[in-house]
């Protein structure tokens, strides 16, 4: 929190420095304060026991075969305030399940916008990560189809904000818009590691991507890299390691070291018609994460107000050869990371009043009885097979 | 069967406001801009690119989401209902991006930021159309 407090005072400052240089300006000017909200009210049920379903490695448990209201929901509220025509400040408090198992509400987005020029984009103080295309409104089911973002995708994302900035440049080319984005700063957050947590604050994380947006069409490349500010909660673990085989423990330590994040995607939207092909590939200079490819295709046709989708992704990961293996502990530890599935899902979306959407979508996931990764507290009896029923009631205001 | 399709076909254009479907994109006088392009006109609606082909700043005005010019507006322009565009603006609304259009309160304020805003951008009617503004870009007419 004490950060949290210091940006706050970092922005009320810049606001009023702000205010002061263009109140001239603000005489008819529409309002400059601007309060806005999203949420969702989210239950998810699956047909096993044998693990919990969860939304991404954020939270540290998740569904089973009872409903749970904990995996969707979220309530967020959001304040813009207008300095000029090209600058802002921008606020965002979220409640949703933590990684410590409560919705005591945190500070997502705190940040100055300003615009030099119609091509320049300058965010500055703590905002949304785009690792992926649309992660960084993976909250915000309003504007999505499906009731949560895909599970293989961005299920293995447990950043949802930097303290940091960003620039984005956007000029027009052949036709369509080219954008450059680039982005740097630390992270904050948690992951849960059993009924510890991984700290990742301090992580720097870095990235840039390119895009391309032309009619109906819009491809991005993008590139991402995280250099982990602490180790993984397993002291022991390594301790044990290093007792058994001196340096063993080496190359499965995270802190200081990298894991990188290529994607690529392609979105078609046009009219009724939507559709997302998204690729990603995950590797790391340590050998504790394993690598991953994961990815998915989705498509949506409007009929009238009702909008059914239906979609298909796979998450695969392959461990690393360790130098200085101490079996089978090391094994049984680089399990845990361990994902091999592929989930075909079907659902519709029903924007039955302005600003409100009704959600009902049905995902199987096929796995094999090792692939731990995605799920929460699995049973010996997992056998990487499970079918997810979900609704929700998407709004903003 | 045809009687039945031309009824149908009645009744749909009837529930349509009668000049509804004459919906012009237009500018200040004053913006040098003579011209924009479909893909310029969404650009500046969908915030994506918000540059005059002057090199101003575009500022864009939506009519009221109560009226029926504003569905009509982004039918026409990308074919889209009015919550598939709000579900757009969620989105970029919220990850802290780009702020949607200014949303006046009345078609008389539209008018008014037309004629005083020199960046200022919006679609009316062809008949409120007056010298102070420049009509730029022609919406297709319904099919």
């Amino acid at each position: 929190m004490g950060n949290s407090c210091r940006l706050f005072g970092c922005f009320l400052a810049l606001l009023l420095g702000g205010m002061s240089a263009h109140a001239d300006e603000m005489g008819d000017d529409p309002p400059s304060l601007v309060l806005r909200g999203f949420g969702t009210l989210g239950a998810v049920r699956s047909d096993t026991d044998d693990a919990q379903f969860v939304r991404d490695l954020t939270q540290r448990d998740g569904g089973g075969s009872k409903w749970t209201g904990r995996t969707d929901s979220v309530l967020g509220l959001q304040a813009n305030w207008r300095l000029a025509d090209n600058a802002e400040v921008v606020m965002q408090g979220v409640s949703r399940y933590r990684p410590q198992g409560n919705f005591s509400p945190e500070l997502t987005w705190a940040f100055v916008h300003y615009d030099p020029a119609p091509e320049w984009s300058l965010r500055l103080g703590r905002l949304g990560t785009d690792f992926y295309m649309l992660a960084d409104s993976r909250w915000v089911g309003y504007s999505y189809l499906t009731v949560r973002p895909v599970q293989d995708y961005y299920g293995t994302l447990p950043f949802n904000y930097i303290d940091g900035g960003d620039l984005v440049a956007t000029k027009p080319f052949a036709g369509g818009l080219l954008r450059g984005k680039v982005f740097a700063g630390v992270a904050r957050e948690q992951s849960p590691w059993g009924n510890q947590q991984f700290d990742l604050d301090g992580s720097l994380m870095t990235g840039a991507y390119l895009d391309y947006q032309t009619g109906p069409w819009q491809f991005r490349l993008g590139h991402a890299q995280v250099r982990f500010g602490h180790e993984l909660p397993v002291e022991d673990f390594y301790q044990t390691l290093e007792a058994l085989s001196p340096g063993s423990s080496q190359q499965l330590r995270v802190k200081d070291k990298l894991t990188r994040f290529e994607s690529a995607g392609l979105a078609y939207d046009d009219g009724p018609l939507q559709a997302q092909l998204m690729v990603s590939r995950t590797s790391s200079d340590h050998a504790a994460f394993q690598g991953t490819w994961a990815g998915y295709a989705q498509l949506g046709y409007r009929l009238e107000t009702v909008t059914p989708f239906v979609g298909y992704s796979r998450a695969f990961s392959h461990s690393k050869q360790l130098k200085q293996p101490v079996s089978p502990l090391t094994d049984l530890f680089l399990d845990e990371f361990r994902c091999d599935q592929y989930t075909w899902f079907v659902g519709a979306r029903w924007d039955f009043r302005s600003n409100m959407a009704l959600k009902v979508q049905y995902d199987r996931i096929f796995g094999t009885a090792d692939s731990r990764f995605l799920f929460r507290n699995e049973t010996a009896a997992w056998s990487g097979d499970m079918g997810v029923l979900s609704v929700a009631l998407d709004f903003v205001f | 069967m045809l009687p039945l399709r031309l009824l149908a076909c009645l009744i749909a254009l009837l529930s349509l406001p009668a000049a509804a479907a004459d919906l012009v994109v237009v500018v200040n006088a004053r913006s040098g801009v003579e011209h924009l392009s479909h893909d310029e006109v969404v650009n500046i609606f969908l915030g994506r690119y918000r540059q005059l082909p002057g090199g101003q700043l575009a500022l864009p005005i939506d009519q009221p989401s109560a009226l029926p010019e504003r569905a009509l507006f982004y039918r026409l322009l990308v074919n889209k209902d009015l919550p598939q565009i709000n579900a757009y603006w969620a989105r970029l609304v919220f990850s802290g991006k780009t702020q949607p259009p200014l949303q006046a309160a009345n078609p008389d304020e539209v008018l008014a930021r037309l004629r005083n805003e020199r960046g200022a951008v919006a679609y009316i009617e062809r008949d409120q159309v007056d010298a102070r503004m420049r009509v730029v870009y022609e919406l297709p007419l319904l099919p």
